[in-house]
């Protein structure tokens, strides 16, 4: 469960990307995150991942209020929630099958196990079989799956993913978003956060609207 | 536990292969830190097999007081009440000029020698075991005891060895100025190293930090990396230092036999090397946990 209780973000700058937010996603719950670009997307998807820390108010992921988290508990929520970046993140010094397999060796899976769940995770976003592939070779549409695999490759129990559609064809994005919705149905809380509306209307999920850091109504 | 035995042990095979795969930039590195090791290795070999050497010679030694000739019976025992009380003399015992000449007599088979000489040129002499072999301590008895009353003079029998022993001392003192120094050398090239491994991995450590790595787990590799490193050159450092051994060995033993002595140049033995394998790979675990805390705050900020 995600829960935030009047939360503010306020960025070292002086902009406040996020205005005393309020609001509950349900485990298991699959929700969308709308607004243009600057409404605060991102930043609360941070503040989910414990990436940023909420400047006010009351962030809770899986029990754990984050804002009252020691640092160094951190990396163990983390280790429970998937994250799809914006800017993708990957690692290009490796190929499909390291990049897959780094949150495996984070939480310390050995080599036979964690083998056996990057298949399983490639085989699910459709990238079998390219394990020894670099990912400079890959397609935009193939990089975003290669980011999905690795968010999913540990089953976290919350997966983020920041914008995954955005620069890929409407087909494309359609599929990924077939994606995100068959780990919704085996009980992942899913939160996706786009700027473009017209992908989310066709699922019948809440939706919540970010405009200037608060509820667009 | 046993997973936790597992995970080192993965990153301790994974680092080792690291410093295999590359083996210039990591070649390179050993080098410098066998070559500042073998320094001070070969030093107190060197020094060691000599001080054995010495310390069986100067185990035991002896002053030896020599009476005027001119000295008489009261004065003798006066000589022999002191050396009874003194704290600083083990044991003593008096050698007549009688009894002298008797010793050179046989031991030179000069049977008759005595008949030859006008009367007994030796001396009446006393030959002292002092309590304390310590050189400083040797040297205020010495002192003291020749200025004793009718004593000619008192010979410290190995002075000679003395002088020596103190130069050794001198030399003991630098290979530990020296070793401090390496130890400091050793902690700031593996900082280096490890600085720019992390460096290089930055990219990696970020995205591994945003998706849950611990400070421990992104430390791990890197303070294998360095304990190996330390390891191995310790390892090569020690084989020079046997290597030196083997090449200066024969040529210092004949040396010392020209003065009838017997040096043995020994190397480590497998309780020092391991010694030094312990305090090198702190040292360069030390170095490493610096850089790596250093380098993780830096990414934590930015
Ligand atoms: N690291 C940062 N420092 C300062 N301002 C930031 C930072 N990240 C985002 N912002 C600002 O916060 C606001 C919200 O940004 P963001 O959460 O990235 O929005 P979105 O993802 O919806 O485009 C924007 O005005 C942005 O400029
Ligand atoms: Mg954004």
């Amino acid at each position: 469960m995600i829960q935030f209780d009047q939360v503010t973000k306020r960025y070292p700058g002086g902009i406040d990307a996020l205005k005393n937010l309020s609001f509950t996603i349900e485990s298991g719950e699959m929700a969308f995150l709308a607004g243009h670009s600057g409404a605060g997307k991102s930043t609360l998807l941070k503040l989910i991942a414990g990436i940023e820390r909420a400047t006010s108010g009351r962030v809770m992921v899986n029990g754990h209020n984050l804002s009252r988290l020691r640092r160094s508990q951190l990396p163990y929520v983390r280790q429970h929630i998937g994250l799809v970046f914006q800017d993708h993140k990957i690692l290009f010094d490796r190929n499909v099958f390291d990049n897959t397999v780094l949150p495996l060796d984070i939480i310390g899976f050995d080599r036979r196990e964690a083998t056996r769940r990057v298949r399983a995770a490639l085989d699910k976003v459709g990238l079998g079989g390219k394990e020894r592939v670099m990912p400079i070779r890959l397609s935009g549409g193939e990089q975003q799956r290669l980011c999905i695999a690795r968010a999913v490759v540990h089953r976290p129990s919350i997966l983020l993913a920041d914008e995954p559609s955005a620069n890929l064809d409407r087909a494309y994005a359609l599929d990924i978003m077939e994606l995100f919705k068959s780990f919704h149905q085996v009980g992942v809380t899913v939160v996706i956060s786009a700027h473009d509306e017209t992908l989310m209307e066709d699922y019948g999920r809440r939706i919540i609207r970010l405009r200037e850091g608060q509820f667009a109504t | 536990m046993k997973h936790f035995l597992f995970l080192h042990l993965q990153s301790a095979r994974q680092a080792l292969h690291k410093i295999l795969r590359q083996p210039f930039g990591s070649l390179l590195n050993l080098l410098m830190l066998s070559v500042a090791l073998a320094l001070p290795l070969s030093l107190y070999v060197g020094i060691n097999s000599l001080q054995g050497w010495l310390g069986k010679l100067t185990a035991s030694p002896q002053i030896s007081l020599f009476m005027e000739t001119s000295a008489e019976e009261a004065d003798i025992a006066a000589v022999d009440r002191t050396l009874r009380g003194h704290p600083r003399v083990a044991r003593y015992h008096f050698v007549s000029k009688a009894q002298a000449l008797a010793d050179l007599e046989k031991r030179n088979a000069l049977t008759g020698l005595a008949e030859g000489l006008e009367g007994n040129p030796l001396p009446d002499a006393f030959i002292v075991e002092p309590r304390d072999a310590e050189p400083q301590a040797l040297e205020m008895l010495q002192k003291e005891l020749s200025g004793l009353p009718m004593v000619e003079s008192a010979q410290f029998d190995a002075d000679w060895a003395k002088r020596l022993y103190s130069l050794l001392e001198l030399g003991r003192h630098l290979t530990w100025l020296l070793a401090g120094v390496l130890g400091v050398a050793l902690v700031l090239i593996t900082h280096n190293t490890i600085r720019m491994q992390i460096l290089a991995r930055r990219e990696e450590i970020e995205v591994s930090k945003l998706i849950g790595a611990t400070d421990s787990f992104i430390r791990r590799p890197f303070l294998y990396h360095a304990v190996w490193q330390a390891v191995l050159a310790t390892l090569i450092a020690w084989g020079l230092t046997e290597w030196l051994v083997a090449i200066a060995g024969p040529a210092v033993s004949q040396f010392a036999q020209l003065y009838n002595e017997h040096v043995d140049l020994h190397g480590l033995r497998p309780a020092e090397l391991l010694g030094v394998m312990a305090v090198s790979a702190l040292l360069a675990m030390l170095g490493a946990r610096l850089a790596a805390d250093h380098q993780l705050r830096q990414i934590e900020s930015s």
